[in-house]
């Protein structure tokens, strides 16, 4: 008899559907009941034949009663063994039980018999499997009067009386110290190992690290790198980013290509002794691809786009770049670079000049700090500014140290003068 | 001997300690002209005067507060909340300086705080509570709850005593309601547990009024023996009563009026899962109010709080298993 809420503690039998010898397969009717609550169709617990009907209709039995019981390793249609052999009890699924795991006992399989009779097939207290242990109980042998047949420790307790004692129990284990006075815990389970440290196995760099690697340690090895930093208020780009909705990069962008027409010297190549001063500006924008590495794509005559326009070849370029759908054309002839590793929150890096150019801009996170300002009373005071560190990288053989300088001035107030 | 209510072995207690050590003063609103909300210091002032039976302000911060530092200075306060709802106004004098003095500056902090608690009689949100958990969680406090007039007289004794804050639980609804032969002159009850009732198939883990709630419901319970414990102290916690009644009975259902979210069932529960393992026949059930306001409405706090049936019906269950 299932279980139909909580407080329903007995059902009465209103039909069977099914008859004895029939074959019922799992979760059909096998048979109605009715509760002072509902009345519901029971469903069966298992497929096979239906051998035995032990509650007839119009009975009332508690919660729990075995209805009926089913053979589980009959097959449709065929005379079952047990109608042969009446003596040898068929493995069955009780009903109104989980249906429990069966497998067949007779002489082909000896194998199989001790696991569909040993414990996988019923679970066990704490309790029960200690005193089974302490009295070497096979608990196979216990019959169970708890719910749906479990062992409880008074059955394998009567069972070791009726055997006649078997080994004392145990006297009750020494009390641990209380938890409110000393941790449990025990050092040496889990102490990290002291062998020596085994490395797992290398493998060969990937051909795109192995080509920036090559082309950084020659920009090392050529350049005479110098970095410079200066610190800018990007309220302004702030504003105009949320007006455009742009991210704060093709605003910078467009604002290092006004510095750069100004500066013409940053926009160039030294290829040894050859220094080349570009108008146009070709302006490389450093894309990661993930862990695999980066690429830098090109804006050519990014002195004429507009930042929207510079938003959109970026976008574009960048999509390209991580599709890895980038032409040769697009990676080539750039004459300044920007980087913006900030979107990690880092503050100041030292870029490596891309050869043959004389010059990186490396931007970081934006992030706001109290500055001093001063207001157009000329008092200061200080206020909230969203920030940037901007890093120029330079190359000594092609410039000195005061035009990297005036170039980020220059760099900085187009920032801070920002107008959409 | 003579029998008496809960709350007079409570009154009694109070008078056989302020008369034997005249360290011992009592301080609360309305506890002295008017003799307390409930009248368990009635008579009191006549007897003691008002420099030992101190009418307060309506302000429990203030009332512990200035406990402490009496008792820093010597003497042994005994501090009423009107209603145990309302300590949380006196909260951070009782977690953050009376419970951590010893342990900051060795300093013992000899109070003792009773806090009139519990519902069952329509109190409603402000006047039913069972805030025990909270002061178990916080270092530094005892905690207890007697459920019978003998261990209310011994228990407000002991914490009197006791040179630690002690958090005494006194359920309103055992006031009157619960009667007991309750020894003449002084005695200590100890912060251990007690079997309320022996037995051997299953064991209800309990305090203040369930221990009576228990006791109804397991009376006679199709024929099993159920042994009752009554844990008399919440801190500390007699782990060993605790584990030995689960060794016994291998079935166990912990009963608390209060809140069931971290309840101090749930802390018994939580000692029986780490040291009781291997003595349980089937799971630890846990029957308490569920993590609701407690309702004005009569039927509605019914129903919220543990009833006889409720235990009963754990019982049943587990005793099935």
């Amino acid at each position: 008899m299932p279980q139909m809420g909580v407080s329903v503690a007995e059902g009465t039998l209103v039909e069977w559907r099914k008859q004895r010898g029939d074959w019922v397969e799992a979760d059909e009717t096998i048979c109605e009941i009715s509760t002072d609550k509902i009345d519901t169709e029971v469903p069966s617990p298992a497929s096979g034949r239906l051998i035995e009907v032990l509650v007839q209709v119009g009975v009332t039995v508690d919660v729990g009663t075995t209805l009926a019981r089913i053979a589980t390793d009959a097959r449709p249609g065929e005379p079952h063994r047990s109608e042969n052999d009446p003596p040898a009890a068929p493995p069955v699924a009780a009903l109104a039980t989980p249906p429990a795991a069966s497998a067949d006992d007779g002489p082909p399989a000896p194998a199989a018999a001790p696991a569909a009779r040993g414990s996988a097939a019923r679970r066990y207290s704490p309790v029960v499997q200690r005193i089974a242990d302490e009295h070497n109980v096979d608990l196979d042998e216990v019959e169970g009067t708890g719910r749906d047949g479990r062992v409880q420790k008074k059955d394998v307790l009567s069972h070791v009386q009726a055997r006649g004692g078997g080994r004392a129990p145990a006297p009750a284990q020494a009390t641990e110290p209380t938890m409110h006075i000393e941790s449990p815990y025990r050092p040496g389970a889990g102490a990290p190992s002291s062998g020596p440290y085994v490395a797992p196995e290398g493998r060969p760099l990937s051909r795109m690290r192995q080509s920036i690697g090559e082309h950084m340690k020659r920009s090392q090895e050529t350049a005479a790198t110098c970095t410079t930093w200066i610190e800018v208020d990007v309220s302004r780009i702030e504003i105009a980013r949320r007006q455009l909705g742009i991210t704060a990069l093709p605003l910078i962008a467009r604002c290092t290509i006004g510095a750069l027409v100004e500066h013409p010297l940053l926009n160039a190549w030294l290829e040894g002794e050859t220094h080349t001063v570009h108008e146009q500006v070709n302006l490389g924008i450093a894309v990661a691809l993930g862990e695999d590495g980066l690429i830098v794509p090109v804006v050519r005559g990014a002195q004429d786009l507009s930042p929207e326009g510079l938003s959109r070849r970026i976008r574009d370029l960048a999509r390209r770049a991580r599709a890895r759908q980038l032409s040769p054309d697009d990676v080539r002839g750039a004459t300044f670079t920007i980087t913006n590793p900030g979107q990690f929150g880092s503050m100041m890096a030292t870029p490596v000049i891309s050869q043959p150019q004389v010059a990186i801009l490396d931007v970081e996170a934006i992030i706001k700090r109290p500055v001093v300002v001063t207001d157009t009373f000329g008092e200061d005071a200080i206020a909230i500014r969203p920030m940037v560190i901007l890093g120029l990288s330079w190359d000594h053989r092609a410039l000195d140290g005061a035009q990297a300088a005036r170039f980020l001035a220059t760099l900085k107030k187009r920032v801070e003068s920002y107008e959409a | 001997m003579s029998e008496m209510t809960y709350l007079r072995a409570i009154s009694d207690g109070l008078r056989t300690e302020m008369r034997d050590d005249e360290r011992v003063l009592l301080m609360g609103e309305d506890i002295g002209v008017y003799g307390g909300a409930f009248k368990v210091t009635d008579g009191f002032i006549e007897e003691f005067g008002a420099d030992r039976v101190m009418d307060t302000p309506l302000a429990e911060s203030g009332i512990v507060g200035t406990a402490v530092g009496a008792a820093v200075v010597g003497l042994r306060p005994v501090c009423e909340m009107q209603f145990a709802d309302f300590v949380s106004c006196g909260f951070d004098q009782i977690i953050n300086v009376a419970g951590k003095m010893l342990y900051r500056q060795g300093l013992p902090v000899n109070i003792t705080v009773r806090l009139p608690s519990g519902g069952g009689f329509s109190g409603g949100p402000f006047h039913s509570q069972n805030p025990e958990a909270w002061f178990m969680h916080s270092p530094g406090l005892k905690v207890v709850a007697p459920s019978t007039a003998e261990d209310a007289k011994g228990l407000i004794i002991a914490s009197i005593r006791d040179p630690n804050p002690v958090i005494y639980m006194e359920h309103k609804n055992l006031y009157r309601r619960v009667k007991g032969e309750v020894p003449e002159g002084s005695y200590e009850t100890p912060f251990t547990a007690r079997v309320a009732r022996e037995g051997d198939d299953l064991v209800v883990i309990t305090y203040g009024a369930m221990v009576h709630t228990a006791l109804e419901a397991t009376a006679d319970l199709d024929g099993a023996s159920i042994m009752v414990l009554d844990l008399r102290s919440l801190v500390p916690l007699d782990e060993e009563a605790i584990l030995g009644a689960v060794h016994h009975c291998s079935k166990v259902v912990v009963v608390d009026e209060a809140n069931y979210t971290c309840a101090a069932g749930a802390q018994v529960s939580a000692l029986i899962a780490e040291r009781g393992f291997e003595d349980l026949d089937g799971p630890v059930l846990r029957v308490a109010s569920p993590d609701v306001p407690i309702p004005f409405s009569p039927p509605l706090e019914a129903a919220v709080l543990p009833s006889v049936e409720r235990v009963r019906e754990a019982c049943r269950q587990l005793l099935e298993y």
